[in-house]
């Protein structure tokens, strides 16, 4: 047993550590900077190669110029060199099959595999773009499944028991409606959102840009256009995009080409700057004139005290556990112990920013509210509490818009979790591999 | 002789164990001897020329006891095997294949499934044999692993050796069940020895089965593939688990045969409890998960300019444990903490 000196990640002093009799003496097994395991030839790259064996780093020809590099050039990568034991995506997957396993019951395995695999995305269609080659995308296999949608309920004639009520799980009608068939649904007009057929696994190629450098499509999830949808934004109406950031949704919604003005926030400067990138990159500059679209970037919870009785739409897609990337990064990833009082506090600020839509519509107007989350508590448990709030603190009375005539219209697009009697939630399926989404529809009756 | 022509001929065709019964102490004695022997004193055979250099031909193919349409497909496969010795060697080879005990049936069904054996030489195919039976494959099963899989004529002793000492050594199998592998799955020993390992090491570290089951299950009659496609369906829906360090479980893994054994539409129900439909999407994206897998597998040993051996081991096991909860997150990110 001897000792070397070696320079401390954590504690950034040099320390000696003593050799087990069995350790490779030679070289620490993982490299310090990008956490790869290495050999003992091997020149390790990044901050450490500098510090660990630098007799050795010296004699041999040098191959990397990293460790030349200055430091405060160079790119720092992670400092630890052994994985996380309990990694937040294996807590995450724990915790969901506690939560999820007694709430979907029977469905939960089905949607625990589609989580746990590659996820499908959809084409949003950049209406903006010249020449955007549609043919292209339709000739690859996929179509559009919203006028895919319309087509279908349309072609329906009304009183014909029409739709399956089993095959996807989608509840039948809800009390009080007469006939099977719903009325259709009012959507956002001038979406087009691709998708490649079910069980088709096919991926898009990234968007190409055009002659004008405006991108053709947005790769998203196909299942996060549907609170765009059944926000319903009509000709000259004021839009409010809550929380906003990456913007897909903000995208969607100037897709429609209806909105009179468009008010963009995210909490966070840096995704705001990201989600103004975003807009650059697929809208025309004239279309995102100060008098047409506003970017901030403040705390949506206070927006009740700042602009009240403003807005005819306002979209509200909080901040959630966000299901999917839980289980697959481990990075920035909320399940991690740091960050157990965020999670926790979690349905207490979606209350709030719910409250804070609400109080910002117009009497009369609409609020979606969405999550990428299949939790209940941060589901209905923050609508019913929402609603609860803005009568007892504001005196605002609040109607549920059902959603099942767009349940019904996209039903064979995605799967619907069955029996939910607040709003609707698109659950993944490894056939129609999107979502989770959770949205739920409120009108403003005072 | 001539009784003992017909009472072969007159058999049925799979039965050669009975054959076996009624010559125990002739084991030299066969139908194709009198064309080897030439300075035998058996009886002269009674339609045959006493040439010193046997003929392969028809007739004494008919004689042998095959029927005329076997002997003639068995002329065309042998025309094909190439050398100036042609015939003696599948001459040789055939004798050595009835002294073994098996009746024409079952050695034109052998040679049909396997043309190459007429290649190998007559010593090295006893050389062969001799080693299989010191191996555990006593008369009965021999007979039969060669009828099923004439292959394994086609492998030399040290190849099988080798296999064998894997088996053995590497993966702890005892001797007899190492004998009951090789009579079940006798394709192990043309099987690469790297992805043997893998399937192995995944079946016993990942799955926490044992030996014993594995063997009775016959595992390595299942590709490595099957194998990983149906386990990972199973934990990706939460039904089978990796036992912890102390060999337990949260619920009760499905055994391992249920996983293999059972056709596709019944595990898919029964095992599984999903359609064929998920089944069917979830084969198609693992393969493009394992080949994308391998790709940056071969990207980082490039990178690395490794040559330590056991690095490429351990990178597997820490991506085995990181696989039931990862897939693809997005289409093409990197693995952050690799």
């Amino acid at each position: 047993m001897f000792h070397r000196r070696l320079l401390c990640p954590i504690r950034r002093r040099v320390v000696l550590r003593k050799t087990q009799p069995n350790e490779n003496v030679r070289a620490e097994p993982f490299c310090g900077g990008c956490g790869r395991k290495v050999g003992r030839k091997t020149l390790l790259h990044g901050v450490m190669a500098l510090f660990l064996e630098t007799s050795r780093v010296l004699v041999r020809s040098v191959k990397d110029l990293r460790p030349l590099t200055a430091k405060r050039h160079r790119v720092k990568g992670k400092w630890a060199a052994t994985l996380p034991k309990h990694p937040p995506t294996r807590l995450a997957l724990q915790h969901f099959d506690a939560t999820y396993g007694a709430q979907l019951g029977p469905l939960w395995p089905s949607v625990r595999v589609a989580l746990l695999s590659e996820r499908k995305y959809g084409a949003l269609f950049n209406n903006f773009s010249h020449n955007p080659h549609l043919e292209e995308l339709v000739a690859q296999g996929c179509r559009d499944f919203i006028s895919d949608g319309a087509a279908e309920a349309s072609s329906q004639p009304d009183s014909e028991c029409g739709a399956e009520p089993d095959s996807s799980g989608v509840s039948t009608a809800t009390a009080g409606v007469g006939s099977q068939q719903q009325p259709p649904p009012r959507l956002s007009p001038n979406i087009k959102c691709f998708v490649f057929p079910r069980g088709d696994v096919t991926r898009f190629k990234p968007a190409r840009p055009d002659k004008f450098g405006l991108l053709t499509y947005y790769l998203m999830d196909a299942a996060s256009v549907l609170p765009c949808l059944a926000l319903d934004v009509q000709k000259s109406h004021t839009v409010l995009d809550l929380c906003a950031a990456p913007g897909g949704k903000s995208l969607a919604l100037l897709q429609t080409q209806s909105v009179r003005f468009l008010c963009v926030n995210d909490s966070s400067a840096s995704r705001t700057s990201r989600l103004k990138r975003v807009l650059h990159s697929y809208v025309p500059k004239e279309l995102l004139t100060d008098d047409q679209l506003r970017v901030t970037s403040l705390d949506g919870t206070m927006w009740g005290e700042v602009e009240r009785n403003s807005f005819d739409r306002v979209l509200v897609d909080v901040p959630c556990t966000t299901d999917r990337h839980s289980l697959m990064e481990d990075d920035n990833n909320i399940f991690s112990r740091s960050r157990v009082g965020e999670r926790r506090s979690l349905p207490q600020l979606q209350v709030e920013l719910l409250l804070a839509g609400i109080l910002a519509a117009c009497p009369g107007g609409e609020i979606v509210y969405s999550t990428c989350t299949l939790s209940l508590n941060q589901n209905l448990g923050v609508v019913e509490q929402a609603i609860q709030l803005a009568e007892e603190n504001h005196g605002i009375q609040l109607q549920v818009v059902s959603l099942q005539p767009l349940v019904q219209m996209f039903a064979n697009t995605f799967h619907f979790a069955p029996d939910l009697h607040l709003g609707e939630m698109v659950i993944p399926h490894l056939a129609a591999n999107f979502g989770p989404i959770y949205l739920c529809k409120l009108r403003r009756v005072t | 002789m001539q009784i003992l022509q017909k009472i072969v001929k007159n058999a049925p065709r799979s039965d050669f164990t009975r054959v076996q019964f009624k010559r125990p102490h002739l084991p030299s004695l066969c139908l194709g001897c009198r064309l080897l022997c030439s300075a035998s004193d058996h009886t002269a055979p009674p339609r045959r020329n006493r040439s010193v250099s046997p003929e392969l031909s028809l007739p004494s193919l008919l004689d042998m006891g095959f029927t005329e349409l076997q002997a003639e497909q068995l002329y065309d496969c042998v025309s094909r095997v190439k050398g100036a010795n042609a015939a003696t060697h599948v001459l040789s080879t055939l004798s050595a294949l009835f002294v073994l005990g098996l009746n024409p049936a079952s050695v034109h069904k052998l040679l049909d499934r396997c043309p190459e054996l007429c290649a190998v030489k007559e010593a090295q195919l006893q050389q062969r044999i001799n080693h299989l039976r010191k191996l555990g494959l006593v008369e009965g099963s021999l007979q039969r692993t060669v009828v099923h899989y004439p292959q394994i004529l086609t492998v030399p002793v040290k190849s099988i050796k080798t296999v064998v000492q894997f088996l053995r050594e590497k993966c702890l199998f005892t001797t007899q069940q190492v004998t009951e592998i090789l009579r079940d799955s006798p394709a192990v020993v043309l099987e690469d020895l790297a992805q043997l390992e893998y399937k192995f090491q995944y079946v016993y570290f990942r799955m926490g089965v044992k030996q014993a089951e594995m063997v009775k299950c016959r595992l390595f009659r299942s590709t490595v593939d099957e194998v990983r496609c149906r386990h990972t369906f199973l934990e990706r829906r939460g039904l089978y688990q990796t036992p912890d360090k102390k060999g337990q479980t949260t619920i009760i893994n499905p055994k391992l045969d249920s996983v293999l054994n059972l056709d596709r539409e019944t595990f898919v129900a029964d095992v599984a409890q999903a359609t064929a439909e998920e089944y069917d999407v979830f084969q198609k994206l693992l393969a493009r998960e394992w080949k994308e897998e391998e790709l940056e597998r071969g990207n980082i040993e490039a990178d690395s300019d490794d040559d330590d051996d056991d690095s490429e081991d351990e990178e597997e096991d820490e991506e085995e444990e990181e696989e039931e909860t990862r897939g693809k997150s997005g289409y093409k990110k990197k693995r952050k903490n690799k």
